[in-house]
């Protein structure tokens, strides 16, 4: 199977903090990978060295075949992102906002009907600020789309979305995997791990825990079911007992 | 040329829903040059004058907007980006920094023509003005202090580490710029002494230059502006690609 993306030893501290220690991630084509952990394990800075924002103090990215940082006009033609937090001009229009990112993009995705997959329509003339969390989030995974990527990274898709829109996004997701898209995600949910990701890391302080498909993982945890593998494994089961 | 178009389209929107450009550009150069106009109008700008106050100031007066929009609108709004991630979302698009930043330029300068234009129908319609000197060597002058300033501004946005600090260094440029460089308070009516200290100011010989332009001065009033304006856009435009982040 071809690699869609190939991540070797990398490392990226702050200060003293090493917030990404020597990872070692490939991610197949067409595959939806998983990257778990809790708030500060890593997940996000190991994104953004990945796509090249953040400059990664050792180890290599290729992601599509391509260097992030050297290839980055080139790459990001395929390539589409979704931040945790995404902030846009408060004034900015929905329909404005995606006509920008539409023009970004050579072979760009129609955007009105990806409003209407994500149950956007009829909102083209609101401002963002006039948009709720929810409603915000469904336009940062959309925005994401918009380049019609074979690679796409979302970090925390459905936080803040209630439970009919975070099925309509994975139905979409889903829907995209057919077509051959890629997906690296993070979440804090594990039913939208279970429903969505083929393989999946666990991250701790920086370092892998784990890696395999959810089936693997939990059958090698002393559980049976992925959420308490996974607080088993990234180390908060305690944390949890003890809180009770 | 479609990102161009279409991020260009949304920019200009953008900065007329917003109104701070359109208020500190356009609407406050035209204030003064009233205010101006009122003071001292038609009358000759010195005894034995060649020249009316309103002709004399008509350079200072297309000034201001180029400070507000380079000094003001443009590093406050880059670092807003910035400070909002909307420049980290660029950069994960195929978009170059350069276009965005020259779209920043190219929106800010409109601005300011249209301030240079809207302020040459008040001058010309309340106090009769009309351009003593070449028209084609004045507006080449314009959009050479433009782009010098602009260079400033955007040598602000890429060192501001943050927003406060953007704020705080555009409010400590702009200000003195603004009072002390002849472009609201004419140059002629400062003491001596203020006269040298003002000169220091970039704006201070931008406003120079387009004095002697619009009036028609000889060539040699131009010559030490033009000097010094080049240096301060070399340095700032190296040091604002140097130190430009996206994040």
């Amino acid at each position: 199977m071809t690699k869609a993306l190939i991540v070797k030893g990398l490392t990226k501290s702050y200060g003293n903090i090493r917030a990404v220690d020597c990872l070692d991630l490939e991610v197949n084509k067409g595959e939806i990978f998983g990257l778990l952990g809790h708030n500060g394990a890593g997940k996000t800075t190991s994104i953004e060295c990945i796509l090249g924002v953040k400059k990664v103090d050792v180890g290599t990215v290729e992601l599509l075949g391509m260097n992030p940082t050297a290839d980055r006009k080139k790459l990001f033609e395929s390539v589409g992102v979704q931040f945790q937090q995404t902030s846009y001009h408060e004034k900015v229009r929905v329909s404005e906002i995606c006509e920008v990112t539409k023009s970004l993009y050579k072979a760009p995705a129609d955007w009105r009907k990806l409003l209407k997959s994500f149950g956007l329509s009829g909102m083209e003339k609101r401002t963002v600020s006039e948009l709720s969390g929810g409603e915000r989030q469904r336009l940062s995974v959309l925005l994401a789309l918009i380049p019609n990527p074979q690679f796409v990274f979302l970090d925390e898709l459905t936080t803040g979305l209630d439970s009919k829109a975070r099925r309509d996004v994975w139905k979409y997701i889903e829907s995209l995997k057919t077509d051959g898209l890629t997906v690296l995600l993070t979440s804090h949910y594990m039913d939208e791990v279970e429903t969505l990701c083929d393989r999946i890391c666990i991250l701790k302080k920086g370092q892998v825990v784990v890696m395999g498909t959810v089936k693997e993982l939990v059958a090698k945890s002393p559980y049976d079911n992925l959420d308490e593998a996974y607080l088993w494994y990234s180390g908060e089961e305690e944390a949890a007992n003890e809180s009770i | 040329m479609k990102a161009f178009n279409a991020i260009f389209k949304n920019e200009f929107k953008l900065s007329l829903r917003d109104m701070n450009i359109p208020i500190f550009g356009i609407v406050q150069p035209i204030i003064v040059a009233i205010i101006i106009g009122l003071t001292g109008g038609s009358k000759p700008a010195f005894e034995g004058a060649g020249y009316s106050f309103i002709d004399q100031s008509f350079g200072a007066l297309t000034a201001i907007c180029i400070c507000a929009t380079g000094l003001m609108g443009m590093p406050l709004l880059l670092s807003d980006y910035r400070h909002r991630k909307i420049l980290k979302r660029y950069m994960v698009t195929p978009v170059s920094p350069a276009l965005l930043l020259f779209v920043q330029v190219l929106v800010n300068l409109i601005m300011s023509i249209i301030s240079l234009i809207s302020i040459y129908i008040i001058c010309s319609v309340c106090w009769g003005y009309s351009m003593d000197g070449n028209v084609g060597l004045f507006l080449l002058s314009y959009l050479f202090v433009t782009l010098s300033i602009y260079s400033i501004g955007m040598m602000l946005a890429s060192l501001a580490p943050n927003m406060k600090t953007a704020s705080l260094l555009c409010t400590l440029i702009y200000f003195p710029m603004l009072f002390f460089s002849g472009a609201t308070i004419p140059y002629e009516i400062m003491p001596k002494a203020a006269r040298a200290a003002m000169d220091i100011l970039p704006l201070t010989q931008g406003v120079k230059l387009l004095k002697a332009t619009s009036l028609g001065l000889p060539a040699e009033n131009a010559v030490i502006p033009i000097i010094i304006l080049a240096l301060v856009s070399v340095v700032c435009v190296i040091l604002s690609i140097k130190f430009f982040r996206w994040e």
